[in-house]
């Protein structure tokens, strides 16, 4: 067999694994309770994900030693998928229907026939089931297992000194941007320079809670960095200024509403958005 | 001879068997280790020493700096409560590497899957390549060990404390992190008879990870009433990295300034935080300055500095200065 053909096989096989069942709405529901026996805190390690790369590797290993005709190999690999394949539908109760161990045992018949075409083609019925559990359930595994929880981050409100859940804290951030946007509208410029003092020093408090999660300052470059710097500096020097220009105020409030408040919400919000409905269950 | 005499002989000779035996015993140990056979150290090797244990085993020869270490943070880096919480009851895989490390060898450790609520212990920090790494040249009984230079290095403790690592490479300054956190002392390394006799003493570095105290010498202040305006500086004297410095944690200080008039009465208030979470921590040998705008007549201005440490809501007072125009 030409490895072209073998490429486009391995192609086919990657594709199964990331294919959405079918063009559908999506619904995320909350994965069920058994899961978390595999992931930290519960368990030590990643127990799940390390089943999915057993799985994989052996999946794989079949096609890579076909190619490669070492076919002692392939019959290992094919059993040891099998064997993982089984382990792994009794893991979580829940979604034993989500596996077919006949496609299984049926694959590895296949590859154990050495033949590429056969083991190709009988890849397909195990790789949509795969595929299948992927499609409906991985988001809600990132998002239950993976994004760990704004509200249980608590912020210390830098001018009160009282300490509150994130939420919380968010909702007076919002309200101290408006004190500047909505006095300046007024022409009640020393009330929005008042403003602006506390709500960069609030804005600057949202810097301490990304190492709650991060462990890289790089991370700080967004949304908290030079651009939202750049921005604050601008509105002070348009309120300090003997007549402040409309034009270059509303500019820098734009840029810190986009890349300071936006970009933060539009990649961190959405996993918070949907914990929370879960957890109003 | 009388029983008693040649029981008493006896005695002596043995005794000077033993005291010989002692001598010998000091001087291989302590001046000519490589003399003694490697088989016969196999005879009093404890293998389990090499079985990565609790540090409460280690602690039946190294009594002391087991305790010392007990009442260092490192011991509980896994079971503090402020941690927890920050880790989202530690489910949070990013955050598990350095609070309980399986071997520190100069760059970030993984996670260990045993004995975790030791957090960071003696066999993290001392067992590589199956034996017991430090600073010296000897020869342990118990177990083997190594000598490894990197233990007196600075980059040893930045295999975890990464960002107060790059912020003391910057400054230049040649003490280690180890000069000033692990103190050294005349000691014996074991408390344990008779290994506490036969081996001579040595520099022991203080296993509490001391934390540091901040005081009037180490951070400075100048200030002055100038048009209308109120401007200090703070400058970091002493420290070689930033004060506060964290990597995950998010120690404080607090700088407050309470302008008051000729009546007493306070007029404004100022306020800074200065966090390295928040990127605004003092730099060594670095003033930073701040400038207040007075819309009021001032008699004084009160100043207080605080500290808050990573693993605290408790401030305490740095110190507290009165300025007059
Ligand atoms: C019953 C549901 C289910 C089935 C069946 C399933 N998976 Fe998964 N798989 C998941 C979930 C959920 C994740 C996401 C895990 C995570 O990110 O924590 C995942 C993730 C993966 C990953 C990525 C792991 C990573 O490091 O992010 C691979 C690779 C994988 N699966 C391979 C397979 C293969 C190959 C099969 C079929 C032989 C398979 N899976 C069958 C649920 C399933
Ligand atoms: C509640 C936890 C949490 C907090 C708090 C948090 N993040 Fe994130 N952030 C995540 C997660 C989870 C991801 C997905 C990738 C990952 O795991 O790093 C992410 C991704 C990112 C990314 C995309 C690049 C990358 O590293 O993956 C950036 C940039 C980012 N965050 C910046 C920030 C900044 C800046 C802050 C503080 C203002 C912050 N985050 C606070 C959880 C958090
Ligand atoms: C760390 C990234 C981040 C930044 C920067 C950020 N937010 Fe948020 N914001 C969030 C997250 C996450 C939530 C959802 C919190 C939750 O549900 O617990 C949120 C929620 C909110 C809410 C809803 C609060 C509520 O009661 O649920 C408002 C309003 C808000 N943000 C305003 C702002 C404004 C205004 C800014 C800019 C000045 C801003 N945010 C900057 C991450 C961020
Ligand atoms: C690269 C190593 C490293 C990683 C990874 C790490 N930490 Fe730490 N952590 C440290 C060091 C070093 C200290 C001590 C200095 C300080 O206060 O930051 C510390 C201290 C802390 C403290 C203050 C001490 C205490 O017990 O309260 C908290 C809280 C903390 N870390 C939480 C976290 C969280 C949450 C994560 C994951 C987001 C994390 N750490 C990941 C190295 C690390
Ligand atoms: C039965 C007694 C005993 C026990 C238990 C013991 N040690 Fe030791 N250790 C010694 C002796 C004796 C020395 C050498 C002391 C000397 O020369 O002053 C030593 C030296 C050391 C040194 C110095 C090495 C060097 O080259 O600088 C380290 C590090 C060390 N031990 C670590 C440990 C650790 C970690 C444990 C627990 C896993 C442990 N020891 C348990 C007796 C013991
Ligand atoms: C395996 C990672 C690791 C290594 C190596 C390490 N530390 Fe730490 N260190 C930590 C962590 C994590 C903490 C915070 C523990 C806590 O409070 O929960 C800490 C805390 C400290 C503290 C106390 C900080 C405070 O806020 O009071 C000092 C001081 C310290 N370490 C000094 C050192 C020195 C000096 C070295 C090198 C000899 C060193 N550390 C090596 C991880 C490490
Ligand atoms: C955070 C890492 C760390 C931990 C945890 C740690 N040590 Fe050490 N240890 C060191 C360093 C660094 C030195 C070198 C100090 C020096 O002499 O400057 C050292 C030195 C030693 C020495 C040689 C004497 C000396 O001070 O130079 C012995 C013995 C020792 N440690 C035993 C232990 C035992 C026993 C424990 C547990 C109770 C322990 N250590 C925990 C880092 C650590
Ligand atoms: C010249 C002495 C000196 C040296 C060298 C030094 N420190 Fe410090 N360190 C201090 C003092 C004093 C403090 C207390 C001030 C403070 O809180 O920042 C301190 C505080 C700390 C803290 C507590 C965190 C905080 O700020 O609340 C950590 C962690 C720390 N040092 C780690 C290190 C590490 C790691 C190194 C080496 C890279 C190092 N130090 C080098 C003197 C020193």
């Amino acid at each position: 067999m030409s490895s072209a053909r073998i490429f486009s096989l391995f192609i086919i096989f990657i594709f199964f694994l990331a294919l959405p069942a079918q063009a559908k709405d999506m619904i995320l529901k909350e994965p069920p309770q058994s899961l978390s026996k595999y992931y930290p805190p519960e368990s030590k390690e990643p127990k799940w994900i390390q089943q999915m790369h057993k799985m994989s590797t052996h999946f794989g290993g079949v096609f890579v030693n076909l190619k490669e005709k070492d076919f002692e190999n392939v019959d290992k690999h094919a059993d040891k998928l099998v064997e993982e394949y089984k382990k792994t539908s009794e893991m979580v109760p829940e979604w034993e229907e989500y596996f077919d161990i006949k496609a299984a045992e049926a694959f590895a018949a296949a590859a154990k026939t050495h033949d590429m075409a056969k083991a190709g083609k009988a890849s397909g019925g195990l790789g949509k089931t795969c595929g299948k559990c992927h499609a409906e359930q991985e988001v809600a595994v990132w998002t239950r297992f993976h994004w760990p929880s704004f509200r249980k981050i608590k912020v210390t409100d830098p001018i009160s000194e009282k300490e509150m859940g994130f939420d919380d804290y968010m909702s007076q951030v919002s309200s101290s941007f408006k004190g500047v946007t909505v006095n300046f509208g007024e022409g009640q410029y020393d009330r929005s320079a008042k403003a602006l003092k506390t709500f960069k020093s609030q804005f600057m408090e949202l810097k301490s809670t990304c190492s709650k999660c991060h462990t890289t300052d790089d991370v700080k470059r967004f949304y908290v960095g030079e651009d939202a710097d750049t921005a604050f500096a601008g509105l002070a020097k348009e309120l300090n200024a003997e007549k402040p220009n409309p034009g270059k105020f509303w500019k820098n409030i734009g840029l810190l509403g986009k890349t300071g408040c936006k970009h933060c919400h539009l990649t961190h919000r959405t996993y918070s958005f949907i914990r929370e409905t879960w957890e109003q269950k | 001879m009388k029983l008693s005499t040649r029981l008493l002989n006896l005695l002596t000779a043995i005794g000077c068997f033993a005291i010989a035996g002692i001598a010998v015993a000091y001087f291989l140990i302590n001046e000519k280790f490589e003399w003694i056979p490697e088989s016969a150290l196999e005879l009093v090797r404890e293998k389990e020493l090499l079985e990565r244990p609790d540090a409460k085993r280690c602690s039946e020869c190294h009594k002391d700096i087991y305790e010392a270490w007990k009442e260092s943070r490192h011991s509980i880096s896994w079971i503090s409560k402020t941690y927890i919480e920050a880790s989202e009851n530690r489910s949070k895989e990013k955050c598990l590497a350095c609070h309980i490390p399986e071997s520190v060898t100069g760059e970030k450790p993984s996670p260990r899957l045993d004995r975790r609520d030791d957090g960071i212990y003696c066999v993290s920090c001392h067992f590589v390549n199956g034996k017991m790494n430090g600073p010296y040249d000897l020869v342990a009984p118990p177990h083997p060990t190594h000598r490894n230079p990197d233990y007196v290095n600075s980059r040893f403790c930045g295999s975890c404390h990464q960002k107060t690592f790059k912020e003391w490479k910057e400054t230049g300054v040649e003490d280690t992190c180890q000069n000033c956190h692990m103190p050294r002392t005349k000691d014996r390394l074991t408390q344990k008879f008779p290994l506490s006799l036969l081996h001579k003493q040595k520099w022991v570095g203080s296993h509490k990870f001391l934390h540091g105290d901040l005081s009037e010498k180490d951070i400075l202040m100048e200030a002055e009433f100038k048009n209308n305006f109120f401007n200090l500086s703070l400058l970091n004297k002493t420290v070689p990295h930033k004060v506060p410095t964290a990597d995950n944690g998010d120690p404080r200080i607090y700088l407050y300034i309470t302008f008051l008039n000729a009546a007493g009465e306070q007029v404004d208030q100022a306020k800074e935080i200065l966090a390295p979470q928040q990127e605004t921590a003092l730099p060594f040998n670095k003033e930073v300055r701040f400038r207040y705008r007075l819309f009021d007549p001032v008699a004084q201005a009160i100043i207080v500095l605080k500290y808050q440490p990573a693993w605290s809501k408790e401030r305490v007072v740095i110190w507290e200065k009165i300025i007059r125009p």
